[in-house]
């Protein structure tokens, strides 16, 4: 990359960077995207981190005629599948 | 140091100490809410505010702090947490005597990092980790750090046991909660983005650090913070990498959870699109149920289903990462590493992590059910968040901005994770239309009334 190229680079990485923090700094500011039932926010990053969380996800809400089994053994090849995936693509220089 | 060596890895290693460590926190919280002999939780504030925003349910610190409740909880924390780590110290033949007063003041600074993360604006947007890094940074860069304090900066010590702790939370149930569909959501997109992540930065960007390259990607494509940790604590990455990984996820998330509902609705999305859409892009679980209630209950109920498939996720592509940079990325030669040599360096509280999670899916829940399960996560979910919050106070302590700002390479990470998540946008959105658009398959239906 030339300097000029470079230099272009870091100055839009850093207008960026401003917009972004400008912007969730006006989120936070207005305290949007909240909901008034409930007492977590974006800052509750696990399931379990969130207050009454078995009241939310409902139980069964959906029910599905493909065997569990079925699910894992799916899981499981697609997971092979792309680990093969991934060392095939970090040997190729 | 020759006292160490006569100590069986076991009991002496780090990893296998965390492994251990978290068994006997699982096990006593186990205990705790299945016989409801004794209350075993940790302590948590709750959350407290100023002016206006106490119209909400936060709770008036004076109220908190004058319930005897708040302190049985403190003492318990305290001293459960430090018994174990000092223990865990002592088989490491360290210092027992610089160790105690090392941690008592480092969960000082990791309480206040608690209490100011509880207030009601800023726990609802920027996770406990954020506020660690945050105050730690900040004495390190002025007053510094004293030297009494420093035996207690065991960064990766409390990280590995904290996972070991989440483990129990990791239910395989989950997996097949939205059928197939969930499955190709959460589990075909995933590993994809983080292949894409990798070649990205590794390839592309010419990152050389691997660590923060599949640190990022990891959260990105699984579960934010969550899933930064887990894949930083096993491909070795740096404080340094931890903190740019979650720092941007969290930025980045608190965007998504009121950018995203508002293009989806824009776009007249259906809800159950949407929702998974949500699911599979937003990274905090909090702000997935957020963002997907913004567009209706059935597009909340589809973005926590595909949620709670990633979720599980964690553990796997811990485990993978584990494996990965055991067998390519540490190698000094071409040879290929016998499984002697893998075992060695693999990170062995992952073997932790996933006992754990099978105990919880396959032995506690099916004996005791859900909600007792559910009841014991509600108590280890505060140990695990304490073990992190150790974590990442000392790492911030330990840890300076211009070594963070070197680590940014000159912006080259920021724009991969944007690449990467714009990247995971569009794959994702691809596999929901192909799943539940009803042109290629028959449109799921969730029952909302359970």
């Amino acid at each position: 990359m030339g300097k000029s190229k470079e230099k272009a680079f870091k100055v839009v990485t850093i207008l960026v960077v401003v917009a972004i923090l400008v912007c969730a700094l006006w989120i936070m500011g207005n305290h949007l995207g909240l909901v008034n039932g409930y007492d977590f926010g974006a800052g509750a990053y696990y399931y379990a981190d969130i207050p009454g969380f078995e009241n939310i996800e409902k139980e069964g809400v959906y029910r599905t005629k493909v065997p569990y089994w079925a699910h894992v053994v799916l899981f499981l090849c697609w997971g092979w599948l792309m680990y093969r995936l991934w060392v095939w693509i970090d040997k190729r220089k | 140091m020759e006292k160490n060596k006569t100590v069986p890895a076991f009991w002496g290693k780090e990893d296998w100490q965390a492994v251990w460590i978290g068994f006997i926190v699982i096990l006593l919280a186990c205990i705790a809410v299945l016989t409801k002999a004794f209350d075993f939780s940790a302590v948590k504030f709750s959350t407290w505010a100023v002016g206006e925003a106490a119209a909400t349910k936060a709770v008036p610190l004076a109220t908190q702090l004058g319930e005897w409740a708040f302190w049985r909880k403190l003492i318990v924390t305290v001293v459960v947490l430090c018994v174990l780590f000092t223990l865990g110290v002592k088989l490491q033949g360290e210092s027992v005597k610089k160790y105690i007063p090392a941690f008592l003041g480092l969960f000082v600074i990791a309480l206040i990092v608690r209490f100011v993360s509880a207030e009601f604006t800023l726990n609802r947007y920027l996770e406990w980790a954020f506020w660690a890094l945050l105050i730690g940074l900040l004495i390190s860069n002025t007053v510094g750090v004293p030297d009494w304090l420093k035996p207690a900066i065991k960064t990766e010590f409390y990280i590995k046991t904290g996972l070991v702790i989440m483990g129990f939370s990791v239910l395989f149930s989950n997996i097949a909660k939205f059928g197939l569909y969930g499955l190709g959501i959460a589990w075909i997109v995933t590993p994809i983005v983080i292949i894409f992540m990798w070649w990205l930065g590794t390839k592309v960007l010419k990152i050389d650090n691997k660590p923060l390259v599949i640190t990022l990607a990891s959260a990105t494509s699984v579960c934010g913070t969550s899933a930064a940790i887990a894949t930083g604590a096993a491909s070795g990455a740096k404080k340094d990498d931890l903190s740019i990984a979650i720092s941007i996820s969290i930025i980045f998330t608190i965007l998504m959870m009121v950018f995203e509902p508002m293009i989806i609705k824009a776009v007249g999305m259906s809800q159950l699109m949407g929702g998974a859409l949500i699911g599979g892009t937003v990274d905090s679980t909090g702000a997935v149920v957020l963002a997907g209630n913004a567009l209706g209950p059935e597009a909340e109920q589809a973005a926590v289903l595909v949620k709670s498939i990633q979720n599980i996720l964690i553990g796997f592509i811990a485990f993978f990462v584990a494996v990965f940079f055991a067998t390519r990325v540490e190698k000094n030669s071409e040879k290929k590493v016998g499984a002697g040599e893998i075992w060695k360096r693999f990170p062995k509280f992952i073997i932790g992590f996933f006992v754990a999670s099978l105990v919880a899916s396959f032995l506690i829940q099916p004996i005791f059910g859900g909600d007792q399960v559910s009841a014991i996560n509600k108590v280890l979910d505060q140990y695990k968040n304490w073990a992190f919050v150790l974590a990442f106070t000392s790492i911030g302590l330990d840890t300076n901005f211009k070594e963070l700002a070197k680590n940014m390479q000159g912006g080259k990470v920021l724009w991969l994770y944007i690449v990467g998540q714009v990247f995971n946008i569009a794959l994702t959105l691809f596999a929901v239309w192909f799943l539940l658009s009803g042109v290629v398959f028959d449109v799921p239906v969730l029952d909302l009334f359970k």
